[in-house]
């Protein structure tokens, strides 16, 4: 698990809140417990943080943690996997190019059929969990 | 997400693999990289770094699978490996393949040749435009409802027929016979006028120039003529620069303005015409007064029903037979039959026969492979294991199964296919007259979709029993080495089911071939109540549309001495050694003109009818037919041509049964001159008397009773043409040449018709004697196929077990078991299946025999085929699985107990 720019070995974790120490900084922190990433969400995360700008497979990684404030827990394995698929969709598309230390490396940026993806999505979300607050929010009715 | 781009990264997944994996790769290498260096600059070694980001992220070379399963083509990937692997497999196993592969071949190639052969004849018979609206009108009689008549209409009934509601376009043609003139020999045409709208009636483009078309209608300059393809290549040898050349048909010079293609042959129905003329060269003549009628052909409109259409046109019909009630029965209605109808009925039968046929043989070839597929899966057992073991799924193990059976059965239907080309010709060559001439075998689109499909069904039908059965490998038991199995697995149960099958159908097959050949020996051997070798039958047409001509022979005594002349003159040709008249006799073995027979002393309250010939009195000797009693009339009696009659044995034995035939009375009232072009002597139809009865000569088909018959001096009644059936020493149409060059001295140009013919030849080209040859070489061909297979399945299951039991027949071996034990325990695993088999297949032959004695028109099929066939199969059953069993009886003891 990465934190703030560290690498932490979860040793407790509780409810909402848990232990977590680096080795290296041989610190403890207090850390929130990791959000599960439902479905599909992970592909409108990567489509929005390509948005803000091009970016490489291992740069979206960081910004998307970045923005989530280490809150979310990427399983690794399905990471790629969701940026090969969007590039096969057309949502995003690879280019290569030159990184900061002059290597070789396959930078995406958002198409235009994306963007609009993008809008869909975000507008869907927002109605989604408008509804679901608004369910849980209901108390029982008086007969 | 768009189909355009989804299709193009695929394509550039596969096509440019290699690049796209090396890009995969570098990108995700670089990942790691970034991680690692995130790593190190937090404090790690770059050793650990790099080793910590593999850990969390995976490695670079595997990348390529998931990038591959992201896009989508994992299942493509799959397909791809296991069609591979099915190929290699093949190779690796020649054995199994050539076996496997040739029963496929055999099956599916001779399915669709049948198919193919089906699809030309009944699908697809005629190269017309819409042939299937194209119907022949004919008339049912309702006293007689099994015969139909067809009718021909005059001019302007024809106009007013063609207007009717239903028709779309109507053809009108007539048969004629011509003679090329001009020549050193005359020789004989058959030729059709055809209206002016045949061209865009028939849609059929012409070889080269052009068809008859209605500009043709006014006839201005020198008339035209459109040859068919075959009297192309007959009489000009295929010469293409043969447009615009002359042709001289019965003096008159027609320019050649066509040549149809070789799919034309019109028509079945009444002769197929070898010059196609304009109707508008047809004219009516005076002297002979003659009116041409038509024979129509119907288009119908496309939303009309056949019902429809008949309602619509009878009441024309009836007007026409009120105006011209000659040759319309008294009561009838009228029916639209499509043109390929006669076909269908003659044929339609004979083909689903062929068909069911090559179906078994297609499912004995499948049974095979999958007993061949059942032994392999046996040694794959451990393999299988391995791949469940490691997580395959039972699907994804039956996919891969199957995969390989399809491998195996697109291969046979790739081999099949082309072998079909020339299987479907087979039936063709063997009874041409049970089909149109215009069939046309072709491999096309339909007949290679039918093979595909064909080998998809058999592939997933011989290879799914085994993909079930295999694909649940006992794990535990396989991947155990060392556990030694003396006997086998209980998967002999299905082994049994398979080769009992292929029994029962091979026997079906065998027993069929056996009646069916049996069928045909007996129809050699009928008695024809002649001799028909060196004989030969020539006709001559009469010159009546030659007015010069037509006045020396239009009298009765002028007609009679011509043809008694040209008779004289074919029996003083060196090598004949004798000549007769022998009008009214068709094509054998059919003969004679059926009309009604009254006779005295019998009332009249039923109607009898009788085939009457008209011959000279030399018909007996010439065909060698015993004259029971009696004697035959001289040559006075000739000329009178009255009074006298002989009669055959079946007419005596019919209506004078134990009485004496010779002196009784009988009279022929049709028998009188109908037309201006048939003569006949003076009291035709009066009483004649029987002056000598004659033995049975076959008239209505080679294994149907012989019809009562008549036959009276040609005097009596002489049409427009005569025929003579002339005997020679040797092959009879070696002497043509000589027999036209005789009669061409009697009159400059009377030619000899066409259709002069060997009566030996003709009697094996008759139709059903044909139909039976194809029958018994067809069905023995295939029964032997099937025989072949079933025993190479039995040869391959007990040789099969034989190896699985070596360690058993070790064992017992060692305990002190004879030879002859031995050898029954290796046969007892197939003598059950076969015995069961064989006698499934009895039953099944019994249920069928009704049904296919019908079909075959064979009436009484023996039994003796039946017991043939059962004894042949028990025969080569018992051989087939004795070769292997032996082997079972030299195995050492020793080294079967150390085999693994």
């Amino acid at each position: 698990m990465r934190a703030l720019g560290e690498l932490y070995f979860l040793l407790s974790l509780t409810g909402k809140e848990g232990v977590a120490y680096s080795p290296i900084s041989n610190m403890r922190v207090r850390v929130l417990k990791p959000v599960d990433l439902p479905q599909g969400a992970l592909e409108m995360l990567i489509l929005k943080a390509v948005s803000l700008g091009p970016l490489h497979g291992y740069g979206i990684l960081l910004r998307i943690q970045q923005i989530s404030g280490e809150r979310l827990e990427i399983l690794q394995g399905s990471f790629y996997t969701a940026v090969y698929r969007l590039e096969r969709n057309g949502w995003i598309e690879g280019e290569w190019g030159e990184s900061e230390n002059n290597r070789r490396a396959k930078f995406y940026r958002l198409t235009a059929p994306g963007k609009r993806q993008l809008k869909d999505e975000t507008a869907k979300w927002s109605d989604m969990a408008s509804v679901v607050a608004s369910i849980l929010r209901a108390k029982a009715e008086e007969p | 997400m768009s189909l355009f781009g989804l299709l193009r990264c695929w394509w550039r997944a596969i096509v440019s693999r290699s690049h796209i994996d090396h890009d995969v790769k570098e990108e995700f290498q670089f990942y790691i990289d970034s991680y690692a260096e995130d790593l190190i600059r937090q404090g790690m070694e770059p050793a650990e770094a790099q080793r910590q980001a593999r850990i969390t992220l995976g490695r670079a070379e595997t990348q390529n699978e998931k990038y591959r399963n992201a896009i989508g083509l994992r299942a493509f990937d799959e397909l791809d490996a296991d069609i591979r692997y099915g190929l290699r497999s093949l190779f690796k196993n020649p054995g199994f393949a050539s076996v496997a592969v040739l029963s496929l071949a055999l099956g599916i190639g001779a399915t669709t040749a049948m198919f193919s052969l089906i699809y030309a004849v009944l699908i697809h018979p005629f190269p017309y435009a819409d042939s299937d609206r194209i119907m022949n009108p004919v008339l049912i009689d309702e006293q007689n409802p099994q015969q139909y008549r067809w009718f021909a209409m005059y001019k302007p009934q024809f106009e007013l027929f063609s207007h009717a509601r239903s028709i779309e376009s109507l053809l009108g043609f007539r048969n004629v016979n011509m003679e090329i003139t001009g020549n050193e020999l005359p020789e004989d045409v058959a030729a059709i006028y055809l209206t002016e709208n045949a061209d865009t009636f028939f849609g059929v483009r012409a070889l080269l120039g052009r068809g008859i078309q209605p500009s043709d209608a006014q006839s201005s300059g020198q008339p035209i003529v459109v040859l068919n393809y075959k009297f192309w290549q007959r009489h000009f040898n295929g010469d293409p620069a043969v447009i615009g050349r002359t042709l001289q048909l019965d003096h008159a010079n027609y320019t050649i303005a066509g040549v149809m293609p070789r799919s034309f042959a019109f028509n079945d129905m009444m002769g197929i015409g070898d010059v196609y003329l304009p109707r508008s060269l047809l004219r009516d003549t005076v002297n002979p007064p003659i009116r041409w009628p038509y024979t129509p052909w119907i288009k119908l409109k496309p939303n009309f029903t056949r019902a429809q259409a008949n309602a619509d046109l009878l009441p024309l019909v009836k007007q026409f037979a009120k105006e011209n009630p000659h040759p319309y029965p008294k009561q009838f209605h009228l029916q639209l039959q499509p043109i390929v109808g006669p076909f269908e009925e003659n044929s339609g039968h004979t083909l689903f026969l062929l068909l069911a046929a090559v179906l078994l043989l297609l499912a004995i070839g499948c049974a095979n492979c999958s007993i061949l597929l059942l032994a392999r899966g046996e040694a794959r057992q451990h393999e299988l294991a391995v791949r469940s073991a490691i997580g395959a799924s039972r699907w994804r193990i039956i996919r891969q199964l199957l995969i390989e059976s399809l491998v195996v059965s697109f291969s046979g239907a790739a081999l099949g296919a082309v072998a079909s080309y020339w299987l479907a010709r087979l039936p063709l060559k063997l009874s041409p007259n049970s089909f149109p001439a215009e069939s046309v075998i072709r491999i096309n689109l339909p007949v290679l979709a039918f093979s595909v499909g064909l080998a998809l069904c058999s592939g997933i039908l011989f290879g799914l029993v085994p993909a079930l059965m295999l694909s649940r490998p006992d794990l535990a038991r396989t991947m155990q080495t060392g556990l030694r199995r003396i006997s086998g697995s209980s998967k002999r149960r299905r082994w049994n089911l398979l080769i009992a099958g292929q029994i029962a159908l091979t026997l079906l097959l065998l027993a069929t071939a056996g009646s069916a050949i049996g069928g045909f020996l007996r129809l050699m051997k009928t008695p024809l109540g002649y001799d028909p070798n060196n004989v030969m039958q020539a006709g001559i047409m009469l010159h009546w549309n030659n007015p010069n001509d037509w006045e020396r022979i239009k009298s009765r005594e002028d007609r009679a001495a011509f043809i008694d002349q040209v008779r004289q003159k074919i029996a003083a040709v060196p090598g004949v050694t004798s000549v007769a008249v022998s009008t009214g006799s068709s094509i054998p073995p059919y003969s004679g003109f059926e009309q009604p027979v009254e006779i005295s002393g019998k009332g009249n309250d039923e109607e009898r009818k009788a085939r009457v010939h008209v011959v000279s009195p030399e018909f007996f000797a010439t065909l060698k037919i015993p004259l029971l009693r009696g004697r035959v009339w001289d040559q006075t009696e000739n000329q009178r041509g009255d009074f006298i009659a002989i009669v055959n044995e079946s007419f005596a034995n019919h209506y004078w049964t134990q009485e004496d035939p010779i002196g009784k009375q009988l009279r022929i009232p049709s028998f009188k001159s109908g037309g201006p072009l048939e003569a006949s002597s003076p009291q035709s139809d009066d009483r004649r008397e029987v002056i000598g009865v004659i033995g049975n000569l076959r008239n209505d088909g080679l294994d149907r009773p012989v019809e009562p018959a008549i036959y009276l001096p040609y005097t009596s009644y002489m049409p427009p043409f005569a025929q003579f059936v002339i005997r020679t020493q040797s092959e009879p149409l070696a002497y043509l040449h000589a027999v036209r060059e005789a009669v061409r001295s009697v009159a400059a140009d009377q030619q000899i018709s066409n259709g002069a013919y060997d009566l030996r030849e003709a009697i094996e080209s008759d139709a059903q004697w044909r139909r039976q040859q194809l029958f018994s070489v067809l069905f023995g061909v295939f029964s032997g196929l099937a025989l072949l297979l079933a025993l190479a399945g039995l040869f391959s299951v007990v040789s099969w077990s034989v190896a699985e039991k070596t360690s058993e027949f070790g064992v017992r071996i060692a305990l002190g078991a004879s030879r002859s034990h031995i050898l029954w325990v290796a046969l007892r695993v197939a003598t059950r299946s076969v015995m069961v088999g064989i006698a499934a297949g009895l039953i099944f032959d019994l249920f069928i025999q009704k049904l296919l004695s019908q079909w075959m028109n064979n009436s009484d099929l023996g039994s003796n085929g039946l017991a043939v066939a059962t004894l042949l199969l028990v025969i080569c059953a018992i051989i087939a699985c004795l070769l292997p069993a032996r082997r079972a009886t030299s195995i050492h003891p020793v080294e079967a107990l150390r085999y693994e």
